[in-house]
């Protein structure tokens, strides 16, 4: 009998070091959890005559949805995390951080536990669709903020009908035009303007056309011809005039044909024409013109297995700045204007814009508010750096591209993303789709498509791609 | 036949228990405290989560939306006979089990037939290379096979065009992503190949000397006494792979994405399943298509193992 209770209590011993092994870390103050509509300080609670020191409240930090999850992203993050917690007694700033292909499923699991971070971040538009209608409302906590630092429409952005103000401007990525100098110089051709509203160098306004012009210049197969030949071989190509780098089908034709989307302002899938021949453009310059690179060629060795500009072998691409994340292999690159997608010369600048953003769920509302004023405030210089974002705080602008110039010793007229910020894609590029994990698979699945099947009737599939989409926006009802 | 190990069944524990000496019952109870770590860990993270799994399938319940969680009957089966997409989940799983289960059967077989043969030198060379695939991490493989397999600058492609072939998109076709999954997935058949050579070298050699005796040929020999000798690891790396392939989405995953490209061909249940419940956040569906699943493959498992009276030779049972 003696041995079956040993056996029973070793059992015991062992299930309850495995239950405590799972067991999440317990907050360090429950006590301190205050509604959060009483969003109690914690000093206040403990009697100052006690002079115990104040217990601390613990705030998690996910980081992987956006940038930020990298092995070099780490150790800088943890030193602003370090620094936040010499600074301040009443809270413990705990960071997670998760690999970003996995992230959204992580943080799924986190919020269907019941156990949410209270921060998340930095993180743009298309990294928090998914989780609409989670996030506090910042503007009652925020009190007699200094908004000075920002840019009035930039703030806007965040400020969402019915949910509130959702997140501050921390770092901001127009896009622009990306050329790599020494195939221009090759080729003999004059560089892209890099002012919005100058002509191109042979006075022609700066427009879709003249790009496609360019690019079919700059294209070239392994026999030497270019796109414009007749003796070019569309199988042998071993350098691409142009390419939207690392977009999904609404940033390839928001980034060159305007501002829209797939759903109108009731509810209702849609396409319109712009879009329509956006489209057809990107299917034609892939299977039919050939200055874009195919499913195929983007995959390739030629064109770095996935990274197209930096293969040193496309001229020209459309991305944001935080693609100078991922430029090593061009050297002598530069940066131009986005061209106009019409005769009366409008043009748009996608925009993408990072922040971080707290869970609605928070046990420590004014707790989490402080370390997100923390990291879009004092510690926001370090993280942009880290990042590779610009501050969306204009005192820090300057510092930063002081920064970049460092980095890229070759001269980037850097005024162009500046000069971006005027004219954002509104509706955004990366806004939210009803049913938006389907949705955005559908556009997805419809990209794939058009970009990897030659001889596609590329309308055809369009209408099907509305069709779908009111169905996958219906179910959302 | 009676093991050294059938006392410590739970069905003979319950009757036998009494009758045991204080030694073996000592023994026992330290068996049991031995085991109950596993014990403990299966019934926490194995056998708990599949019951609350079965309960998630009765439910709507969202990863993002717990409090909203409704009972919900039967009603995430019956979705599930009625999507479109399970149809070409399951047919995507099925066609693709058609073609690479007797490709990945069979090759093994061959390259461990090969190793086999007295006249071949260098064999643990050929051994040593035909199963280091196996020890890269599947993710790694899978990127290195999308390069090798490029339509304008893979490898294959380059071969086969140095001899007048035009080679195809094996990617980015419907037509040929197949034959490229088959491909990738017999790069990693090492672990089949050493288990059928193990079995392989086995097999008595009087067997083959009477064989000899006889005046069988080669082909012979082997159809007649090495493969019904080697039916048992074929049946297991069967059963094994037609489970795998129940499961397969790893590879399809890191080629292709999440979507089924091209054109719904890599849309397997796997694939199906990952999407509803982590894409979608939808684990009651989730949930009810991995007991779908399973329910499946238990099937799949009983059918197999009712096959194997009639063709799987235990050489044992015959002595």
């Amino acid at each position: 009998m003696k041995k079956i209770l040993t056996v029973l209590f070793s059992l015991l011993v062992i299930a309850a070091m495995l239950l405590a092994a799972c067991k999440p870390p317990a907050p360090a103050a429950p006590e301190a959890a205050a509604p959060a509509e009483e969003a109690a300080p914690v000093e206040e609670a403990a009697p100052a005559e006690e002079a115990a020191p104040p217990e601390k409240v613990t705030i998690r930090w996910f980081v992987g949805l956006g940038t930020g999850a990298n092995p070099e992203h780490i150790p800088g993050q943890e030193e602003v995390v370090a620094r936040f917690n010499e600074t301040h007694d009443n809270i413990e700033l705990v960071v997670e951080f998760v690999e970003n292909s996995i992230a959204p499923d992580q943080l799924k699991t986190q919020i269907a536990a019941g156990d949410p971070p209270d921060i998340i971040g930095p993180v743009g538009w298309s990294g928090t669709n998914e989780f609409s209608g989670l996030f506090l409302d910042l503007e009652p906590y925020l009190g007699a903020f200094d908004w000075g630092d920002f840019d009035a429409d930039s703030i806007n952005a965040y400020r969402l009908e019915g949910e509130g103000l959702l997140g501050l401007p921390f770092a901001v990525f127009p896009s622009m035009i990306y050329y790599n100098r020494d195939l221009f110089d090759e080729a003999g051709l004059a560089y892209p303007p890099q002012n919005y509203g100058d002509p191109y160098a042979d006075g022609d306004p700066w427009t879709v056309e003249k790009l496609e012009e360019l690019a079919l210049a700059l294209t070239v197969d392994a026999n030497g011809n270019d796109a414009n030949s007749p003796d070019f071989d569309p199988k042998n190509i071993v350098q691409f005039g142009y390419h939207s780098q690392w977009t999904d089908p609404r940033g390839q034709a928001a980034a060159l044909f305007g501002a829209d989307n797939f759903i109108d302002d009731e509810g209702n899938a849609v396409l319109s024409e712009r879009w329509r021949s956006a489209f057809n453009w990107y299917y034609e310059g892939m299977h039919v013109k050939h200055f874009m690179p195919n499913t195929t060629y983007q995959e390739s060795d030629l064109l770095a297995a996935g990274n197209p500009f930096d293969s040193g072998n496309v001229a020209i691409v459309h991305c944001h700045l935080w693609y100078t994340c991922c430029l090593g292999n061009v050297p002598n690159w530069d940066m131009a204007v986005v061209p106009s997608y019409n005769d009366a010369g409008d043009v748009t600048v996608k925009l993408h814009a990072d922040t971080f953003r707290i869970f609605a769920s928070t046990e420590n509302p004014e707790e989490a508010v402080e370390v997100l004023l923390y990291l879009t405030g004092e510690a926001a210089g370090d993280l942009l750096q880290i990042y590779g974002g610009m501050p969306g705080r204009i005192s820090l602008q300057e510092e930063f591209f002081a920064t970049m110039d460092e980095r890229f010793p070759q001269g980037v007229n850097w005024d162009v993303a500046v000069q971006g910020l005027a004219y954002p894609d509104v509706p955004n590029h990366e806004s939210n789709l009803p049913n938006y994990a389907k949705a955005y698979d559908r556009i997805g699945a419809f990209q794939t498509l058009y970009e990897s099947t030659p001889d596609l009737d590329i309308n055809a599939e369009l209408d099907n791609l509305v069709a779908d989409l009111q169905v996958i926006f219906d179910e959302a009802k | 036949m009676t093991t050294m190990f059938s006392e410590f069944t739970l069905r003979n524990l319950r009757f036998t228990r009494g009758k045991l000496s204080k030694l073996a019952r000592r023994e026992a109870n330290w068996g049991l405290l031995f085991l109950s770590p596993w014990i403990i860990g299966f019934f926490l993270w194995k056998f708990l989560p599949m019951i609350a799994s079965l309960v998630f399938s009765f439910t709507s319940f969202n990863l993002l939306h717990r409090e909203d969680v409704q009972w919900a009957g039967l009603e995430n089966y019956i979705r599930f006979f009625g999507d479109p997409l399970a149809g070409v989940a399951i047919k995507v799983s099925l066609t693709f089990a058609l073609i690479s289960l007797p490709i990945g059967i069979i090759q093994p077989i061959l390259m461990a037939a090969l190793l086999n043969q007295k006249s071949l030198r260098w064999k643990r060379i050929f051994t040593t290379l035909f199963y280091m695939p196996k020890i890269v991490p599947m993710v790694s493989v899978v990127y290195i096979w999308q390069g090798v397999l490029n339509a304008r600058t893979g490898w294959v492609n380059i071969a086969l065009e140095s001899i007048g072939i035009p080679g195809p998109d094996w990617i980015n076709t419907v037509a040929w992503i197949y034959p490229a999954l088959v491909l990738i997935g017999l790069w990693g058949v090492g672990d089949m190949m050493l288990y059928t050579l193990a079995t392989m070298q086995g097999i008595p050699t009087e067997l083959y000397e009477a064989a000899r005796v006889d005046g069988a040929g080669a082909f012979a020999t082997f159809w007649h006494i090495t493969i019904p000798m080697i039916t048992p690891i074929i049946f297991y790396n069967l059963v094994l792979s037609s489970i795998g392939i129940l499961m397969y989405f790893l590879v399809p995953y890191v080629l292709k994405g999440p979507n089924g490209d091209p054109g719904n061909a890599t849309w397997f249940y796997g694939m199906y399943l990952y999407k509803e419940a982590f894409a979608y956040s939808d684990m009651g569906m989730g949930a009810t298509m991995a007991w779908i699943l399973f329910l499946f493959a238990i099937v799949v498992t009983i059918i197999l193992f009712s096959t194997q009276k009639y063709w799987v030779f235990y050489a044992a049972e015959e002595v």
